[in-house]
Order: C-alpha cells, then structure tokens, then sequence
C-alpha cells in the first residue's frame, strides 16, 4: 500500500549492531523503560484518540450549522459551514499521519475520505426516488441484507468529505444559498452525508477509547495486539512515513507529473494546500506527543534520549517540508502547471516532503540513518 | 604488474570458492525443521521484518529505480477509486461491477473484509453451466457471464445479490474440547432475470496480494515434481495440477493463481479482475462484462485503462514482498512446526521451496522461500466442496493456499476468516473442515492434546 516506496533491508537482526558507537551514556535521571511506556501511553490517548475526539466535536458543530443552513439558507450561514467542514477536515487530515488500527482494518478510510467523487451517480441518486437519510448509508453498507432494488451501490465515493464538499460549494465553487435553497433533493442528501459522517467519526473514536488506545498503550506488557514495544513503535514510525508518501508521491505528486489539476484532491474548496499542511502537521503532533490542549510524552523524549542529533534533523526536515508548503500561496491545481510561476515551489514542497519522508524511513533498515532504525535499535 | 596480478588471481579464486561455500549453504533444506536462520527469511531476500497494518504492502528490495517506478504507478492504480464514466479522473467504472476499486477487497493487499458485516463485497460467486466451452473453461450463465455482479452504476440493474446463511454444528476433538463450524447455504435472489436452477454457484474471497512474484518463479517442473513425490509416496495425498486457457499465449498452461489454480498468469488474473470485479476493460480483456446483456452499452467497450497502466498494477502484485516470521525460534512454536510436519501438514503445505533462476528480475531469481504451499489441486472432502469443476479441478479440489503471512491475518485485515469464503473464524476451525486427501492430517490433529495443538496454532501464527 502507501509503504511502497519505503523498502525494507531484509536483516533487520543487524540493526542491533549498527549504531552501537553512537550509544552515549545518558546523564539524565530519566528511566528509559518508563519513558518508553509513558510515550506509548501519551501517544494512545492524548494524540490520537483526543484527535478522534476532537473530530468528533468539529463534526458535531457541523451537522448542527448543516441542520441551521438546509432549514433556511442564507449566505452567511453557508459560510459557517463550509468553514465548519473546513475545520473536521482539518482535524481529519492530521490523523492522516496515524491511519492504523480500525481507520485501516476496518475500512473507515475509504469511507470517509474518497476520492474522485462520482457525480454521475450522485446526480442519478438525487433524481431518484430513493429516501436519503442516515439508514440509505446502512442499507449501502448492509447491500446485501437489503432487497431494496432501488439502491445505488457505487457505496464508497459517493460518501465521505468530499461529496459534501461537492454540494457545498458546487463543481466550479460557486455555490450559492439562492441556489442551495432550490436543491430540496441535495439538502437531504447533505443531511444524510453528515450523519454518515459523524457515525463513521464515531466509529474510528470509540475502537481507540474502547480498547486500541490500551492495546497501544501497554504494548509489550500484556496488549494481544502489539506482543512487544517495538512493533507498537514500528506502527507509529510506518504511519508517518506513509503520509510523507501518500502526499509528496500521491495528492502532490500524481497531479504535478501528470500536469492535471483534474487529478486534485478538495478541489471544489481549493482546499488542497491545507489538506497537505495539516498532513505533514500531524506528524509533528504524533512525534512530539502534542495534539491540541493535550502534551506528554512523544516519540521526541525517547529520541532525544539517545540521539539528539537525529530528533534536530528530523525537526529541521520537517520545519522545511511545512515551510515549503506554506510558500505555495496559490490554489493547488493553478500552482501546479509548468506555466505557472509557482510550480517550481511545488516541486520543491515534494522534495523536501521526500526528504523528510528518508529521515523517518529511507526504506533501508540497519544503516542507522532515520528514525525506524533508532526504534530498531533502542526499543524491545 | 605481477604481484597485482596475483592478487586479481587470489580476489578470483576467494571469489568463486565465496561463491561455491554460498551455494552450497542455501542449497540446505532444513530437513529437521529445527527453526535455523533461514527460518525467518520467508520470502527469501524478499523479507520484510514488519509485523504492522502495512506488513504485506512492501515492495522488492534490489530493483531498478525503473521498477521501483513502475511498482509506485501500480500501487496508485490499485488503490484507485473508479466512478462512472464520464469523469475526469478514473471514468470507467461498471455498469456491472463487484466493488469500485482494488484495494477495497484487497484490504492492506490482503483479505477481504469480515462476512457479514459488508457481504455483499466480501465475497464474490462465480458462476457457470454444468459442461465445458473448447478450452475446458466453465460454460458463461446467460444473462449473468462467469460471475454475478452485484452492483451496478446509476440507471443500470444489478445483476442479483447472493444471500449468506450459516448453520452451526457442534463438534468435539477428541479430548473432548468441543468446537463449532458454521456451515453456510448461499441463494441468488433478486436476480434481474431467472437464474437458472442448474447453474453452480461457487463463493470466492478476494485473497492477499504479496508474494505472487515469487509464486510465480517456481519452476513448473518444481510443481510437477511435487505431484510425482506424492504420488510415490501412496499415502493418501495426490496432488494435481490444474490446466487452464492462457488468452494471451492461446492455448493451455499450467495454472498457479486463484482458489482453483484457474489461471494462468499474473496478468490474465488481474486483467479478469479489472473487467469482471470492476467492470474496466482492458486490452487483454477489452470487452465489458456485460455484454450480450441489457446492462451493455456499446460506448463503454473500449479498453478503459491503458495497457500500460495494466502491466503496472501486475507488477505491482509481482513485486510485493513478504512478511518474515515473528517468534520463529520460540520454544513452541519450533515445537508447533514440528508436529506440523510428523501430522503430515507439510505433505501440501510445503513449508521450503527454491525459485528457479531468472536473470532478468534478480528479486526472485534462485530464492529459498517458505510459502508452505504446492500449488497443486487437493479433493478438500464433500464439506468444502463447491461443486463447481473449474477447468481440471473439480467440485471437491482446491488449490493448498500458502500459509505465510497467514498469522499476521489480525493485524492487517482486523479478523481470522479463513478458507475460500471465509467460513472459518480461526485457526483451529480452517484445520478441522479440512477433508478429503487432508482428513488424515485434520484427525491426526483433533487427536493431540491441548498443549500439541496449541503449539501448531502458535506455529502457524508466527507465520
């Protein structure tokens, strides 16, 4: 999957050997064993499932200024929702950098973050009969249980972020409430995404508080999930690699080679260029063990336990790859053609994304050069 | 001038004896099964000590940044959500599908979701005619083809869905451990049209990705060859290969790929995919689905990916690696292998076998792996039975699926549904509806004892 382009050295046992001599003697009172549990435990609870929790929260005010726009619409509160939409999203895509657990095992990601949006079928849907609401979801995920022949099954894109995207702002972003307000079939719908939505938040929330968190947290000491630290480890450094992957070779990468700014993500929104930011954030947050009000343990203490150099680099890469981002100020899909002036800006974001993405995993393991190896090395 | 001649004499001759003392160490098989280090090297050089969601997604060590490439545009493909045409990005979907990408069935390149909770994706019914066409393929179910779709885009009918339902049955091992299989009955209903009451109906779950180009480095006259050892060995397993149209070369070859070894290369496989899963034509497969049917319409029929584009997603597949063992050298589960081959497990589910040699892709060229598996069609006893022959194979022969990264099921795909439609729930159950050819290893296995057969679940978890 998005691991691909991280190729693994197959002796993995030599990774013990190999950075011996940069083990220093640590003169801190801080007991590693501890640290390393703390940072589990932090890294469970306070990131991701207070991430999840935060989603949960942001969906929440979204379906209520949804319920407020599609009663009467007017353009300011169309505005508050599309800012509103912004705001889940933003959350969303920082957990981006954390896709394990049910978001991957259960197939939430594809649910709820699909992309292209099929507008043939869901312009099919809202010329139909068919009653949308929260249960059409159901009846799309249960197809099979339902005789229903009504139902349109093309199930995953027709969910998720960016249909709702689509209806909110319309395919070229122009969107008017004037307009909204006629759509009587698109307002169901969009009812019907948001619920969906917020069941499917839910449903990634409550696997961590119900139980995963925990699995993380006491890998090693009794979790069935993760027999030892370091696979737990291993999940946490993989996931921020693969979004460095997913975003420099993916969601940049494709439309940039392939000059198309059809192939971009959110682009009804043209929200693309915080879509990436907050990517490449979320693998600060999970590192540093930081997300929102919440901070502990991260990954940092335990690195800077042992290598303080290699936690400098993998923050200054980082502080490029944001920085690199932020220089793009125009839409994705215009910074990205040849023509444009600041194409060469978004070539560069990719290679600094790249960059970072070696630091964290150069897919070569037992060199001693990025982080999976430091895990390798120092935990058990 | 002399002397650095000697040296390049000595550098030559350290060299080639290097070269004969390597040779000679891999081409140990580890007959006792005492857990060395090649124990760990599933894969061969094509192991990857990753034991996370990502652990069957890990592309080939020691490509060309070429391959490497090309191995990337594959994976976006694969994981590419197809929509409707027309549409700027991956127009092509339908009008008769299953599911609207790869990777949705192939969840983290492995299984298929949990049945039940999503069943009508899940799993996938072939379908067919009782006989044969000229090539000894299945006979197409008209109105339906060779599988049911079960979805189809906006304004099209689907084809019809299959209903799953279970019936439990109590057993007991003979230590009086009870245990309980769930037996299931499939119907069409709703089909678009009537379905014929004398079609066969055979249910397929979609199956991990990794690994495949190592399968298919396996020299022909490997499998042969296992066939005729078990054959020798007159103890009840007989092996065989399956013998299948190949489109592209025309004419009949040795199958390895699919539950029934139906098919015959890497590429006929994913291209009959992409046209019978997703509906996507391609210029191997470059008619829809649906054609010769109400659903079929004549724009559509044009290949909708490039051949490109084909060849990228099967070397996609080609070049996925596999997950090395965990545990390999615990006390049980050394343990575990061991009973695991004296039961006579490993008779099919040949734990160590040598790729042949294949210069133009090192990555799988002369590989000691362990896929515990030989590829060869097994009567599976009346319970498994689809009753469906499928070229050679008939209605009671599946193809020994290999077992690596099978412990790592959980991990990856969230659940331990085993079996060609996922009616195990674990392990233990997979081994016990074992029949046929394998009743004689299933009854050894109900006879051990807890610790014994605890000690070959762990085994088979370290997988």
């Amino acid at each position: 999957m998005k691991r691909n382009l991280l190729k693994f050295a197959t002796i993995c046992l030599a990774s013990s050997l190999a950075l011996t001599s940069c083990d220093k003697d640590n003169d801190n009172d801080v007991d590693i064993n501890t640290l390393k549990s703390e940072v589990l435990e932090n890294t469970a609870k306070n990131v991701i499932e207070f991430s999840y929790s935060e989603m949960l929260a942001k969906v929440n005010t979204f379906k209520t200024s949804i319920a407020d726009l599609v009663a009467s619409p007017t353009d300011a509160k169309l505005t508050t929702a599309r800012n509103n939409w912004k705001e889940v999203r933003a959350v969303w895509e920082k957990t981006e950098a954390w896709l394990f657990g049910a978001v991957a095992t259960e197939d939430i990601d594809p649910r709820i973050d699909t992309w292209p949006v099929d507008f043939n079928e869901i312009d099919q849907l809202l010329a139909s009969s068919t009653v949308l609401d929260a249960a059409y979801f159901t009846r799309l995920d249960q197809a099979l249980e339902s005789s229903d022949e009504d139902i349109v099954d093309a199930a995953n894109a027709m969910r998720g972020f960016h249909p709702i995207e689509y209806i909110l702002w319309g395919e070229d972003g122009t969107k008017t409430a004037a307009k909204l307000a006629t759509e009587t079939r698109a307002k169901q719908y969009l009812v019907a995404l948001v619920d969906n939505l917020q069941n499917l938040t839910k449903e990634v929330y409550e696997s961590w508080s119900n139980g995963y968190s925990n699995q993380v947290a006491k890998a090693g000491n009794g979790s069935t999930e993760f027999a030892t630290q370091k696979g737990a480890f291993i999940e946490i450094v993989e996931a921020m690699a693969g979004i460095c992957g997913e975003v420099g070779e993916g969601k940049m990468g494709e439309p940039f080679n392939n000059q198309d700014p059809a192939l971009e993500e959110s682009p009804f929104s043209k929200n693309s260029m915080a879509d990436f930011t907050n990517n490449i954030e979320g693998i600060m947050n999970i590192y540093q063990g930081k997300f929102g009000s919440r901070d502990g343990k991260g990954l940092e203490d335990f690195v800077q336990y042992y290598n303080k150099s290699l936690d400098l680099e993998i923050k200054a890469k980082h502080t490029a790859a944001i920085n690199a981002l932020k220089a793009i100020t125009n839409p994705f899909g215009t910074a990205l053609l040849a023509s444009n002036s600041q194409s060469t800006l978004v070539q560069n974001a990719i290679n600094r994304i790249n960059e970072l993405a070696e630091v964290l995993n150069d897919g070569t393991d037992g060199n001693g050069k990025d982080l999976k190896d430091f895990i390798l090395q120092y935990s058990n | 001038m002399f002397s650095t001649h000697k040296n390049k004499v000595l550098i030559l001759s350290g060299t080639i004896l290097s070269i004969i003392f390597i040779n000679w160490a891999c081409s140990k098989v580890d007959t006792d099964y005492t857990a060395p280090e090649t124990e760990w090297l599933t894969g061969g050089s094509q192991t990857f000590f990753d034991g996370g969601n990502g652990a069957f997604g890990h592309a080939f060590n020691g490509m060309t940044a070429a391959q490497d490439k090309v191995h990337e545009i594959g994976d976006l493909v694969f994981e590419a959500t197809f929509v409707s045409s027309p549409a700027p990005k991956n127009p092509g979907l339908g009008p008769l599908f299953n599911n609207v990408s790869c990777n949705s069935c192939h969840i983290g390149d492995g299984r298929s979701k949990i049945i039940g909770s999503d069943n009508s994706i899940a799993t996938l019914f072939r379908v067919s005619l009782p006989g044969t066409n000229e090539h000894g393929e299945p006979l197409p179910v008209p109105g339906f083809g060779h599988q049911i779709q079960t979805s189809a885009t906006a304004g099209k009918v689907r084809e019809a869905i299959v209903r799953i339902a279970y019936t439990e049955k109590q057993f007991k091992l003979d230590d009086g451990t009870p245990y309980s299989l769930r037996y299931p009955t499939y119907s069409v209903e709703n089909a678009y049209i009537n379905f014929p009451s004398n079609a066969l109906l055979s249910p397929r779950s979609a199956q991990p990705v990794f690994g495949l180009g190592l399968l298919d480095a396996i020299d022909e006259a490997t499998i042969l060859g296992f066939a005729a050892a078990q054959a020798k060995a007159n103890d009840g397993i007989s092996g065989r290969a399956n013998y299948v149209w190949d489109a592209q070369k025309q004419k009949t070859v040795l199958g390895k790929y699919g539950w029934k070894a139906n098919q015959p290369s890497l590429l006929q496989q994913v291209a009959a995919a992409f046209n019978q899963d997703i509906g996507i034509t391609t210029p191997y497969f470059p008619v829809e689905n649906s054609y010769g049917q109400p659903q079929h319409e004549l724009y559509s029929n044009q290949p909708e990916i490039t051949d490109s584009l084909l060849h990228a997603v099967e070397f996609y597949i080609r070049s996925l690696g596999v997950p090395g063992r965990r545990n390999a050298t615990n006390t049980d589960v050394v343990a575990g292998k061991k009973i695991f081959v004296n039961i006579g497990c490993a008779s099919c589910h040949i734990p160590a076998v040598r790729t042949k040699v294949n210069v133009a892709f090192p990555a799988v060229s002369n590989q000691l792996i362990q896929p515990y598996t030989d590829l060869l069609l097994h009567d599976m006893g009346e319970d498994l039975a689809d009753n469906r022959p499928d070229f050679l194979a008939s209605g009671r022969e599946w193809r020994t699926q290999p077992l690596w990264g099978i412990g790592l099921t959980q991990r990856v795909n969230g659940h331990t549904q085993y079996l060609h439609d996922g009616r195990a729930r674990n392990l233990t159950e997979a081994i016990m509806w074992h029949g046929g050819e394998a009743e004689k290893a299933r009854n050894q296995f109900k006879a051990l004892s807890a610790t014994e057969r605890n000690q070959i679940i762990k085994f088979l978890e370290s997988l």
